[in-house]
Formats: C-alpha cells, sequence, structure tokens
C-alpha cells in the first residue's frame, strides 16, 4: 500500500464526512495582491499571529510552574528564571514576543491604514483588529503584574490611578479594576484571571472573526483597482514566506532572549525580577509603564490639575477617548476609501498620529534631561523636538518623492506642535491647541473646496 | 410591578434606617450669656476675637469640656475674650483640654491679664513671660498628661481660685531657690523615690535615680560641694515640657542627649575651673568629637538609636567619668567579643602595666573612628608600627604580626570584591547567581569575623580563620566557573539551534524560488 494511496484515502474519508476537498480548493485558488508599492505589509498580520501563538505556548509553560499569591507569584517567577531548565528562556522569550507582537500590531495596523484596506467591505476587519489591539494591550498591563516585584507594584497602583478620573464612575471603576481601593494580592487575582482565561478566550474568539472575515473578503487589493494587477497564491508560495518569516523572527527572539534576558534596559522594555512588592514600601522612583502606554502617561504628565474648570487628567481621558474612538471609525469617516478613491488626508493623518506617538513617548523617556536626579523638562522636550524635525525631514522627503504624497496637513501639525513645545518653549496644550486648530482650518477649507467642486489640495491625480 | 414596589419599599427604609438619628448623640449645649459675649467678643481690629477655626473646634468640643468654660467663667478665672481664645488656640484634644480646665491653677496663669513673671503663655517670648512658661510645652508634659496637675509639684488645691500658703512654701522661695539648687532632687525624689507613688503613674520607672545622682559626680558637686552649677534633674529633663525619653522631642531623648550634655561640657566658660582627677582642666571639645565620631554619626546623622550617647558609656543619674580601669568595660558592653579576645591576649598585661585604656589606646574615646584596614598596615603612622617601634623594637614577631594580619585582611577584601563584581556581571546575563551571592555574605561574615579577631593579637588564632575565607572564595569561583560554563552551554546550544533554523530557513527560500519558477 503505497503511501500516496494511505493519504488519498484519509483525504477522501474525510471529505465525505466534512467536505474537506472545498477547503482545499479554496486554499488552491486563494490570492495575495501584489500591490503597487510592495506586498511586504501583507505578511505583518501572519506575523502578529505567529508572536500571538508564541506567547500561548510560552505562556502555557510558565503556567505550570507560576503560582499566583503573596507568599509565591514573586518566588515562583524567580523560581522559573533560576531552577527550572530553561525557565529563564522560556519568560524571556515570553516577554520579547509580547513586545514583538505590540510592534507587529502596530505596524499591521497603520499599513491598513496607508492602504486603505479598512474600506467598504471590510470595515469589520478594521474593528476586530482595532478590538484585538485593546486585548493585546490588556494582555501587556495584567502580564505585567503577575511577578509581584516593586516596580510592577507601583506601574500597576499609578496605572490603574488614572481610570479614578473617569467621570462617575472612575471610583467603581478603580475598585473594580484593583479588587478593593488598592493594590493588593487580590488585584493579582483578577489580572492573573484576565492575563490567563478572560484575554485569551476573548481573544482568540476576535481573531478567529478577524480570519474569518480575511479568508471571506480575501486581502484588499490597492486602491483605485478591483482586482489587484497581479497575484501571489496564498498555498504554497505566500504561506512558505509565511513560514520563513516566523522562523527569522523566532530566530531573533531567541538571540534576543540570550543576549538580553531581562529586556533593552530601557525604561518600558525591561523585565527583571528585581526585588519583590512590599506595599508598605515608598512609591518607587521614577515609575515608568510598557513603551506602549508611555504616550498616555506623557500625556497626563502635560495636563494641568485643573483646565477649564475640570479636573486635568479628566480632560485627558477625554482626548484619549476622542482619539480611539476617531481610530475605531475611520472607515466610515475616510469616505473617498469607501469610494475606492485615494484619500490622502487619512494617510497623513496616519503619519501625523505616528509623530504625536512619538514625540510623546521621547518625551516621557526623558531624552536629553541630563543626568540630574530630575530631568529638565524644557531640555527633553528641546531634544525630542530636534528629533521629531529630523525624522519628519526624512519621512517627508521618503513620502514626498519616492511615494508622490503631497498632503501634509496632520503630520505638519503634529510636528508644528513638537517645534512649538520644544523650540519655543510654549507648553504642549497650547503648542497643541496651536497645531490642531490650523490644521482644523486647512481641514475646514478643502472639505469646502471639495463641496464647491474645486479639486483638493495634494490630491493625488 | 411588585418587585418594584418592593425595592422602593425596602430602598426607603433603608434611606431612613442610615439617616436616623444616633440614639447616644449628647443633648445640644447652649452656651449662657457669659459665654456667648466671650465668644462672640471684638478683637482690638475690630473682627471677630474667636476665628472660625477656633469657633468650629469649640462647637466640635463635648459638652462636658464646654460646661468646665461656663464654671471658669462662674468663678470669674476667666473673664475676657482674649483669655478664652488663648485656650482654644490651643487646639489640644478634649480629654487634654478637660484636664487644664479643671485645674484652676493653670486657668488662672493663662489669663492674658496676668503678670508676665507668672503667666504662662503660647508665645513666652511675645508675652515677655519666662521661657519655661511656655504653655504649649506645658499641655505636652509628661506630668500634666498623667493627671498631675500643678498641685501635684506646688501643693495646694487645683479647685482653689485663690493662691494659698501651702503653694508659697513648696519651695524656696525666689530669687534663693534660683541660686541654691540643692533642693531640687530632693523635690523631684519626693514622688520619684517613692515606689507606692510611681507605680500609680509609671509602674515600669526606676526608682533609684536620687540615690544614684547622689553618688555621682554630679550629685557631689551640687549636694557636698553646694555648687548649684552642677547639673540637677531640671538641667537635664526641664521644667514644664518634660516628656519621656521616648519622645524625640524630650531633652533625654538618645539623640538628643549629647545636646543636652554639651550644653554645659561644651561650654568652655561654664566648665572654667573643673578639674578632671588627673587635676587637669575639663576638656570641653567632646561633643565636637563625639558628632565627628562612629557612634555620633550613626545616632546623629543615621538615627540608629543603638549607638551609644554620653549616657551609654558615663551613666545618666550615676554619671561619672570613667578611669583608665573601667574605660573597656564600658566598651565591652557593646563590643562584648572584642573585649573577650583582648583579655586573653599578650596585650592585655602590657596595657594593665602602662597604665593605659584599653580600647581606647588604639580607637580613641569619644572621637571613635570607623576602623579601617590601613590601621594595621606598615605605614610609618599606622597603629601597631607606632606602638610596635617604641616599645616593642626587638621582638621580630611583634612587628611580623599586623603584617601578616593587613596582608590576609586586604587579599580577602579584594578577593571578595572581585567575586562580589562578578554577581552584576553574571546576572546581567541571566544566570543564576543565588548560591554565588550568599557565598559572597560569607566571606564577608569571615572577614568580620578576622577584623575581629585581630583583638586577640595572635596569629595561631587567626589562621583557621584565613583558612576559612581562602575556601569561601574557593567555593565562590567555583561557583563562577559553573555560571560561564552554563553560559557557554546556552551561547552554543543558541548557535546550534540558531545553525539548523538557518538551514531550515534556507531550505525554505530554496523551496520558494522553485516553487515561484514553477509557475
Amino acid at each position: 500500500m503505497s503511501e500516496s494511496g494511505a493519504s488519498s484515502r484519509v483525504m477522501r474519508w474525510l471529505d465525505e464526512r466534512y467536505g474537506t476537498s472545498q477547503l482545499a480548493d479554496f486554499l488552491r485558488s486563494k490570492e495575495v495582491p501584489i500591490g503597487v508599492h510592495a506586498i511586504y505589509w501583507y505578511y505583518l498580520g501572519g506575523a502578529t499571529l505567529f508572536f500571538f501563538v508564541l506567547q500561548i505556548l510560552s505562556g502555557m509553560l510558565l503556567l505550570m510552574y507560576y503560582q499566583p499569591g503573596e507568599a509565591t507569584s514573586y518566588e515562583s517567577i524567580r523560581y522559573i528564571t533560576t531552577k527550572v531548565p530553561f525557565g529563564w528562556l522560556i519568560r524571556s522569550i515570553h516577554c520579547w514576543s509580547a513586545h514583538f507582537m505590540i510592534v507587529s500590531l502596530v505596524v499591521h495596523m497603520f499599513s491598513t491604514l496607508m492602504l486603505k484596506a479598512y474600506r467598504p467591505p471590510r470595515e469589520l476587519t478594521w474593528v476586530t483588529g482595532y478590538l484585538l489591539f485593546a486585548l493585546s494591550l490588556g494582555f501587556g498591563f495584567s502580564g505585567y503584574l503577575l511577578p509581584w516585584n516593586e516596580l510592577a507594584f507601583f506601574a500597576t497602583a499609578v496605572g490603574t490611578d488614572s481610570v479614578k478620573s473617569v467621570p462617575l464612575v472612575g471610583d467603581w471603576l478603580l475598585n473594580v479594576l484593583r479588587g478593593g481601593p488598592e493594590v493588593t494580592i487580590n488585584t493579582l487575582y483578577r489580572f492573573f484571571a484576565l492575563h490567563v482565561s478572560i484575554l485569551p478566550i476573548l481573544t482568540v474568539g476576535l481573531i478567529a472573526s478577524h480570519l474569518v472575515f480575511v479568508q471571506r473578503q480575501g486581502m484588499a487589493a490597492p486602491v483605485g483597482e478591483k482586482k489587484a494587477p497581479r497575484g501571489m497564491k496564498f498555498f504554497p508560495n505566500f504561506a512558505m514566506r509565511d513560514l520563513l518569516l516566523w522562523l527569522i523572527c523566532l530566530m531573533a527572539i531567541i538571540v534576543l532572549s540570550l543576549l538580553f534576558p531581562y529586556g533593552a534596559g530601557i525604561p518600558g522594555v525591561e523585565w527583571e525580577l528585581g526585588t519583590k512588592a512590599d506595599p508598605l514600601a515608598p512609591a518607587y522612583p521614577g515609575i515608568k509603564p510598557e513603551w506602549y502606554f508611555l504616550w498616555v502617561y506623557q500625556l497626563l504628565k502635560e495636563f494641568p490639575p485643573h483646565l477649564f474648570g475640570f479636573e486635568g487628567p479628566e480632560v485627558c481621558l477625554l482626548v484619549i477617548a476622542v482619539l480611539l474612538a476617531t481610530w475605531a471609525l475611520i472607515p466610515w469617516l475616510d469616505r473617498k476609501a469607501r469610494r475606492n478613491e485615494p484619500s490622502p488626508g487619512f494617510s497623513d493623518f496616519g503619519v501625523g498620529a505616528i509623530f504625536f506617538l512619538l514625540f510623546l513617548t521621547l518625551k516621557a523617556w526623558d531624552i536629553g534631561g541630563g543626568d540630574g536626579e530630575l530631568p529638565d523638562d524644557a531640555a527633553v522636550a528641546r531634544t525630542c523636538a530636534w528629533i521629531m524635525v529630523g525624522l519628519a525631514a526624512a519621512v517627508t522627503a521618503l513620502r514626498a518623492f519616492l511615494f508622490e504624497h503631497r498632503f501634509f496637513v496632520y503630520s505638519g501639525a503634529a510636528l508644528l506642535q513638537a517645534v512649538l513645545n520644544g523650540l519655543f518653549g510654549l507648553s504642549y496644550l497650547l503648542a497643541g491647541g496651536i497645531a490642531g486648530g490650523l490644521a482644523a482650518a486647512v481641514t475646514i477649507a478643502i472639505l469646502v473646496g471639495e463641496r464647491r467642486g474645486a479639486p483638493s489640495p495634494g490630491e493625488t491625480p | 410591578m411588585k418587585p418594584l414596589l418592593l425595592a422602593l419599599l425596602f430602598l426607603s427604609a433603608a434611606t431612613i434606617a442610615v439617616a436616623a438619628p444616633d440614639p447616644g448623640a449628647e443633648e445640644a449645649f447652649a452656651p449662657s450669656d457669659a459665654l456667648r459675649e466671650l465668644l462672640e467678643a471684638e478683637g482690638d481690629e475690630g473682627g471677630p476675637m474667636i476665628g472660625p477655626e477656633e469657633r468650629a473646634y469649640f462647637d466640635a468640643l463635648p459638652s462636658r469640656a464646654k460646661e468646665l468654660f461656663e464654671t471658669a467663667i462662674e468663678d470669674e478665672l476667666m473673664t475676657e475674650g482674649e483669655h478664652l481664645q488663648v485656650i482654644l488656640a490651643l487646639g489640644l484634644r478634649a480629654p487634654a483640654l478637660e484636664l487644664l480646665m479643671q485645674d484652676s491653677c493653670i486657668v488662672c496663669h493663662t489669663d492674658p491679664w496676668q503678670d508676665s513673671e507668672v503667666l504662662f503663655s503660647p508665645d513666652p517670648a511675645a508675652s515677655d513671660s519666662p521661657a519655661h512658661l511656655d504653655l504649649r510645652e506645658f499641655t505636652n508634659d509628661v506630668h500634666f498628661r498623667r493627671g498631675l496637675s500643678c498641685a501635684g509639684c506646688h501643693d495646694g488645691d487645683p479647685l482653689d481660685t485663690v493662691m494659698t500658703d501651702p503653694v508659697y512654701e513648696s519651695m524656696p522661695p525666689a530669687p534663693e531657690r534660683h541660686e541654691d539648687r540643692r533642693w531640687v532632687p530632693e523635690f523631684c525624689a519626693r514622688c520619684h523615690a517613692d515606689p507606692a507613688i510611681m507605680r500609680r503613674f509609671d509602674p515600669d520607672m526606676a526608682t533609684d535615680q536620687y540615690a544614684k545622682f547622689r553618688e555621682s559626680q554630679h550629685g557631689r558637686v551640687l549636694l557636698v560641694e553646694g555648687d548649684s552649677k552642677a547639673a540637677e534633674c531640671v538641667s537635664c529633663h526641664g521644667v514644664h515640657g518634660i516628656r519621656t525619653s521616648r519622645s524625640p522631642r524630650s531633652l533625654v531623648h538618645p539623640k538628643n542627649v549629647p545636646d543636652t550634655c554639651g550644653g554645659c561640657h561644651a561650654d568652655a566658660e561654664y566648665m572654667a575651673g573643673y578639674v578632671g582627677r588627673d587635676g587637669e582642666p575639663l576638656p570641653t571639645h567632646q561633643l565636637e568629637e563625639y558628632r565627628s565620631s562612629v557612634h555620633g554619626r550613626a545616632l546623629l546623622e543615621g538615627g540608629d538609636t543603638g549607638a551609644p550617647a554620653c549616657n551609654d558609656c558615663h551613666g545618666n543619674h550615676a554619671a561619672l567619668p570613667p578611669d583608665v580601669t573601667s574605660v573597656a568595660q564600658v566598651c565591652r558592653n557593646c563590643h562584648a567579643g572584642n573585649g573577650e579576645l583582648f583579655d586573653g591576649s599578650n596585650h592585655k598585661d602590657a596595657f594593665d602595666r602602662n597604665g593605659w585604656p584599653e580600647c581606647g589606646k588604639c580607637h580613641e574615646n569619644h572621637a571613635v573612628a570607623e576602623t579601617d584596614d590601613s590601621m594595621l598596615s606598615d605605614a610609618a603612622d599606622s597603629l601597631c608600627v607606632d606602638c610596635h617601634e617604641r616599645f616593642a623594637e626587638d621582638n621580630e614577631e611583634c612587628a611580623e604580626t599586623p603584617r601578616y594580619f593587613h596582608a590576609t585582611i586586604t587579599s580577602l577584601a579584594h578577593e571578595t570584591d572581585e567575586l562580589e563584581e562578578q554577581i552584576t556581571h553574571l546576572a546581567e546575563r541571566g544566570l543564576d547567581v543565588d548560591a554565588l551571592a550568599s557565598t559572597v555574605d560569607q566571606g564577608r561574615d569571615v572577614l568580620r569575623r578576622a577584623r575581629s579577631r585581630i583583638h586577640a593579637f595572635d596569629r595561631g588564632e587567626f589562621v583557621p580563620l584565613e583558612t576559612e575565607g581562602r575556601e569561601v572564595i574557593q567555593a565562590g569561583w567555583s561557583l563562577v566557573d559553573e555560571a560561564e560554563a552554563e553560559y557557554r552551554f546556552r551561547r552554543n546550544g543558541l548557535l546550534a539551534s540558531l545553525a539548523i533554523m538557518a538551514l531550515l530557513a534556507v531550505g525554505l527560500w530554496l523551496k520558494i524560488r522553485e516553487v515561484d519558477a514553477r509557475e
């Protein structure tokens, strides 16, 4: 009995019961569009999925030894990293892979924005992706506390404290999040439940819907073309490329895990165990959250205690909520993309968002703040503004010459805010108000011009 | 609909239950016209004498405390709004306020119209009162807090509204009582030397202070020589603001003792004319030396109340200058191990023969410096060399032993430091350093013991510690080697797995090319 004969019999057996030949036909005919510029962006979803799988696998191994509890959380992580064979490697892979997953998710999301892959009929793919990003942040936040070390304890205390500013239900929300008014071992118990049970179930469900949407609708072709100029077969051509990328990612993570087992050694990208959490100890100085929360941390710092008769943090949370809601609704806001027309405004909005987040993140790292105990805020803003100027010049030149972009209103506004704040000494909020006001004025002028039938500035012909 | 009605009913019942008046609440206090007049009195600038905070404080007082103001007004001890303001501004908790208001003496002596010489004021400097009549200090006095009213020391009756003879007769008249202080110890001892009385207030407190004081140098100078410059109870404990020694604001709290003693002993003018047993004038630089000493810095800068202050070596009520024979015993109170080693050493006899203070000879007394391995070195001004050159020049063994101690200890210290550096180095690479850290701790412990063992001044006793130290360091380096081997294993494992994965990747890439070419 030949092997192929046996496998074809198995396939037939399965097909008779489950109709698997349809799936095989689907895989055979599935194609990935090759865009105008490159196909690389299409690999990011797969890479994110790979990191998630790596998280699940390494997480399962950690779960075999991790014991949540006042007297066991820290000790079990210590045991994992010092005594369990290859425990150090598994923990390090789990941490590195978590950061890589967020990076890959962010790039995937921005590439989707740039390629306008969210336009109809793929709005829900964008929304599920958006929710998956939120869940990933939840994974990061809940997992951070689990080692029950000093840094995690105080970072969680500071992080959860900000929900207090949510109007009306702030205190209740804080109580629910912490399992009491303070961060205690009860907080760890619920974060543990979130991290290993609630979030994974939600994430797997959402990934399934995200993938079903992608498979049912296929990958989005470049704007302006109903069908991609040419396509690449998903199986085996694209799938093998995916596999190759995953292999390279795994190699990179293993190398980093060996060379930097406790992270990159910069605030927000480090996971050295340090000392055990002591709720009675004075607050840990210079507490900073993970790098992907740094922009929120910095934005909260930029707001004064009171603004327009409201609490500063309340206004800040409102601004963040508006920004996040806008981001979720992009598929409906981008009317040009809905008509399958190029929408340079939203591409620039994406770049502007990157500039906005980057400037805040750089400031949160106190780059250029000197070696003093307290960083010099003005010097930090100045240094970060110069970095933004250099970066914006390079990105804009690349966009203008390589991608022939002509619309720079929002990215210009984000840069203007950085320049006014860092180089002209204006407060962050005033600089933001001026830059945002200018961007809003230009947007209104463009919308009015469009209504009157005039071509919008910078629109790609 | 029914459940909704039930829920509403329940909610209303709960609200009523929460809002129901507390049955334990006391009846409202209605101030008399006289008290209201004081409460609403106007100040010099037309505004109310009793400010909003003081009024809120008064309103929050329990009725029985408020009644005491009524009594003071009825007894004509309180007649002005300004007087009421002084009492309310103290912000005392209700029990303390009640104690104060039940004592007619203090109520009368807080009246701002009182003669400034006998006026208890919250700001004596501003009201020209003597410093010891500080009202705020008085309300913190341990005697006041334990319910001992003015009459406790000054006799009379706290309910009396006028001065009576027993009050005037309770202590010698001024100014004699200020000039001749011999009466003070006996005055305090009326209670403090009586166990029956002290048991009522502080059963833990000793009652032998007076007996000790009489035998002390201070006691002899005061009571025998009649010199009232000598310290008595008030000199160290204060008068109306006496706190227990546990209070950080007490003059005899360990951290305040050096300054309290230094108040006299560091004052060259005050100490002029006093001589020690050797007939030499008493020095006044002890406080300065103590501040820079290892003990002084630990207590005054580090806040370590376990570090000795003046009284820990000299005694307090029985303060005596320690002489050559007793000074080493004082050090042994804490440094017992080193003292025992010294007693069995060959130095003991030599020190005794020459009449040298044992510990103080090398470590000083008030200026005890932090010890350093260089004390044992070959340098011309080092401790051992300095003495050995003068007193044991011909004994080669005496010269060689400290050289051996110094070389061994510095080498063990250096190697332990090097081992400690490895902890950071290995931990950065994610290796388990728990065992190594523990070994370094062992090394530090051996060093501590070796430094202490010096006090036996015997090479033979020192050698086992050297051996132990070397073994610990050897064990540490073995752990370092193991960790390095583990790291090499990890690195090689990584290289091998990377090579396999790279091969897989290349194979995959070739396959991709082949599949692409096929199409």
